[in-house]
């Protein structure tokens, strides 16, 4: 039963105890919502004014339009762009936080943060053709901030946000242009498809989609900006070996579980941490406070300082059933709002931060920059308390963790090819593509989804992908679930990769000092670092002179759930890659919609979606893709 | 003699009816040889036999009562429709779609369009009289309109478990009430 929901090692362990006790997961509701609705995952149910909800009959025999007239092919447009605003008013929020984190920075007004990487934030300023001549640090963090702000503000349709004008090629920017969806302003683009699919407001399924994929570039651009100035902020990733799985709990510390997205708080509490490790060992914990990461604020922490990563986003729930967590600290998105039932069941302190995310049965922490050495040290401090309530006979932490090298951000990536030729550090890699040791590259994101066993499409996708000579890399839960199962290893490569590819990485691996080849797949950061991979792609693209459409790179989101999935799936599509989902998007109810999705997008932007659910089957799809736009380059 | 067993029946609860037609569309597809979302991709145009109806305030499902004495049965001219294996069945290669199943059906449970593709020749639109066939044949325990209810307001009833649970329902009252009787009379 286990390995059909999971095929995380932990869960066995965990979800028999969460049984006996009574404890219903996230597979246990999954199976109580069974059979879902099919209006519902066919996307024509329209529940955007009061007349309704109205659906439509997908085959042909009842109602083709709902009460105000929209057909299924309106409908499932509107449907699927307000996912999209979704996803990117998430990502968006995320980056405005940061933005205006580095802005308090400039002007000294946030005595827990500082630059801490200066040459990223020069580099931040140069890329946005920022003069930072004669410039000390915090002139250059405020005009960064200043340039960052006003893709949030511009008011001309006409000017592109400056993000995404610094962070593609400009054939795509000109293509983008042509079909008027680049975004000017992005919480203006996100209003627009809420504006837009309004009731009696845009009809049209084309127009509809182009909005969307204006919205998806917005998501773009504020993913950008979030993962780049947190690089600023916070350091700049570089290699770092640690360990995944709920193994990483340790029963003799205080475990403080931090989770959600945002990197400003768990910053914060890292540190902290440390300061207060000593009241922790006079609780009675002997190893101190022990950080652990969940999903992408577990992510964040992991590349930047080798915090273990303890789950992704199904097992967020088994790290508590462990009984050994003694606080989860959350502030933003794939948070199951079950969290704070099962902490209620344990003696876990569940602690949320963020005055527009709380969770009833929590206790609420209230974040504020100015004040974050406070709030962070209230969270450690109620861990501390929590420990000393926990019940050690019901502690179970699973005995499974999985070494990880992670943490290859772009520089470190371009850092370790440097170590090959110092002159030109990205000629190695392409002249690898260009003679076949590397057949292509594949971008593994996104969730973790109950429609699909958690981690199985992933791990399938990448043995096979690897056995076939693509270079991997991977953010978000995929990244957690490639760590989980040990992927990000070097016996990983080792074991799993091509003969051309183990080369090429053990290349790299060894002249970077790595004493053997990079890990299998590289670990980029959290979902919001997707654009991290964009950045590489770029920096290819516009050395070989061509547009990304072109290069034999696609991505894929196996096991695909949030609505940022959706957001970031989009605009991989709008930049020209093909993009692979293995769960079904809840758009198959219109011919249309999915023909605009999967086919005509490449015709108008060389991207394209790709759905698959067989993992197995996915990996041969993309490898003919990566063929084809082999043969496309001619090579 | 033939040991005669009621058919079973598909009850619906209409105090638990939400009106979601979720009951229709898995009707749909499990008779359509295929999934949901391939089914929508490839366009078929596919029948439930199953109608949620609302009237007088009440809102529920309505499909074939597997009549015992049914009149499509009786009416049928081809001998299409008859009693086989515990439902009135339809042998759709002896149906010819001419209605008189419909007309006579006092529930208005049996349709006579053409399900699948469009027929390709336009000689004949293909039609035969469908209706619900408790699902048997699509490899399922119970009808899908049943599993898929979200508020169980569906289930499928066995008349005789049914009516051996109501005769042991009413003998317990009844039990209970001679042994109150009984006990008040021995205080007496």
């Amino acid at each position: 039963m286990t390995m059909k929901l999971t095929t995380d090692p932990s869960a066995a362990t965990l979800l028999p105890i969460a049984k006996k006790e009574g404890v219903s997961t996230v597979w246990d509701r999954h199976r109580a919502m069974q059979p879902q609705c099919g209006f519902g995952q066919l996307g024509v149910c329209c529940r955007i004014c009061w007349k309704g909800p109205c659906r439509i009959d997908p085959f042909g025999d009842g109602p083709q339009r709902g009460i105000c007239g929209a057909d299924a092919d309106t409908i499932v447009a509107r449907n699927v762009i307000r996912m999209i605003a979704a996803g990117a008013a998430g990502h968006s929020e995320h980056g405005r936080h940061v933005a205006l984190a580095l802005q308090g920075v400039a002007e000294g007004r946030l005595p827990a943060y500082q630059i801490r990487d200066e040459a990223k934030l020069r580099a931040v300023a140069a890329k946005l053709d920022i003069c930072t001549e004669g410039q000390d640090i915090p002139a250059i963090a405020a005009a960064v901030a200043k340039a960052t702000l006003e893709d949030f503000q511009n008011q001309d349709h006409d000017a592109p946000c400056n993000w995404i004008e610094a962070s593609l090629t400009k054939k795509r920017l000109e293509r983008l242009q042509a079909l008027h969806v680049l975004p000017h302003n992005i919480d203006a683009v996100i209003t627009q498809i809420m504006g837009r699919t309004l009731v009696g407001c845009d009809a049209d399924p084309v127009n509809l989609i182009l909005g969307g994929i204006k919205g998806a570039l917005a998501d773009f651009d504020g993913m950008c900006l979030a993962t780049e100035l947190s690089d600023a902020l916070f350091g700049t990733p570089s290699p770092v070996i640690t360990a995944a799985n709920l193994g990483v709990i340790k029963p003799d510390a205080v475990n403080i579980a931090v989770h959600g997205h945002n990197p400003l708080l768990s910053e914060v509490v890292c540190e902290v941490a440390g300061q207060m490790d000593e009241e922790a060992r006079k609780a009675g914990a002997k190893d101190g406070i022990n950080i652990v990461g969940i999903c992408c604020t577990g992510n964040e922490v992991m590349v930047r300082h080798g915090i273990p990563l303890a789950a992704n986003y199904l097992s967020q729930e088994l790290a508590l059933i462990t009984g050994a967590v003694d606080a989860m600290v959350v502030d933003v998105q794939c948070i199951m709002p079950s969290v704070s039932e099962i902490g209620a069941c344990f003696h876990t302190a569940v602690i949320t931060t963020m005055a527009e995310n709380k969770i009833p049965g929590a206790t609420h922490v209230d974040f504020k920059e100015e004040t974050a050495l406070e709030s962070a040290r209230r969270i450690v401090a109620t861990a501390i308390d929590a420990y000393k309530r926990r019940d050690p006979r019901r502690v179970n932490i699973p005995d499974f963790k999985q070494t990880a090298i992670v943490g290859f951000g772009v520089e470190s990536v371009v850092g370790a090819l440097a170590t090959l030729n110092a002159e030109d550090p990205l000629q190695p890699l392409i002249e690898n593509i260009a003679n076949g040791n590397i057949r292509g590259i594949a971008l593994f994101a996104g969730c973790n989804s109950t429609q699909v066993a958690q981690d199985s499409s992933f791990v399938t996708m990448a043995k096979k992908l690897a056995a076939n000579n693509v270079l991997m890399l991977a953010t978000g839960c995929g990244a957690g679930s490639f760590a989980k199962h040990g992927l990000m290893t070097q016996e990983a490569t080792l074991e799993y990769a091509g003969d051309s590819l183990k080369a090429v990485l053990t290349a790299i691996g060894t002249s970077a000092g790595l004493n053997g080849p990079l890990p299998l797949v590289l670990h980029m950061g959290s979902c919001v670092d997707n654009s991290r991979a964009v950045q590489v792609a770029v920096a290819v693209a516009d050395k070989l002179g061509v547009d990304l459409d072109q290069l034999p790179l696609v991505a894929s989101a196996p096991e695909a759930m949030s609505e940022k999935a959706v957001a970031i799936g989009t605009w991989s599509v709008a930049l020209g890659i093909p993009t692979h989902l293995g769960t079904m998007p809840q758009v198959t109810g219109s011919a249309k919609v999915t023909e605009l999705l999967t086919q005509t997008a490449k015709d108008l932007l060389g991207g394209y979606f790709l759905v698959e659910l067989d993992p197995n089957l996915a990996a041969d799809k993309l490898l003919e893709v990566i063929e084809e736009r082999r043969k496309g380059l001619g090579i | 003699m033939k040991r005669q067993r009621e058919n079973a029946i598909v009850f619906a609860d209409p105090e638990r009816c939400l009106g979601c037609h979720g009951c229709e569309l898995a009707c749909a597809v499990a008779h359509s040889g295929t999934g949901l979302h391939q089914a929508a991709l490839s366009g078929l145009t596919l029948r439930p036999r199953n109608k949620v109806v609302a009237a007088g305030g009440v809102m529920m499902p309505v499909q074939c009562r597997q009549c015992e004495d049914a009149p499509c049965a009786a009416a049928c001219p081809t001998g299409a429709m008859l009693q086989e294996s515990g439902q009135v069945g339809v042998r759709e290669k002896n149906c010819v779609g001419c209605k008189v199943c419909v007309m006579v059906c006092p529930f208005g449970a049996i349709s006579v369009k053409h399900e699948g593709s469009d027929p390709e020749s336009c000689r004949t639109n293909g039609g035969v009289a469908r209706k619900c066939d408790l699902c048997a044949g699509t490899g399922r325990g119970l009808p899908a309109c049943v599993e898929a209810c979200p508020t169980k307001a569906l289930s499928l009833v066995d008349l005789e478990e049914y009516r051996q649970t109501l005769i042991e329902a009413r003998a317990a009252e009844l039990a209970q009430s001679l042994q109150h009787l009984k006990s008040r009379k021995a205080r007496i």
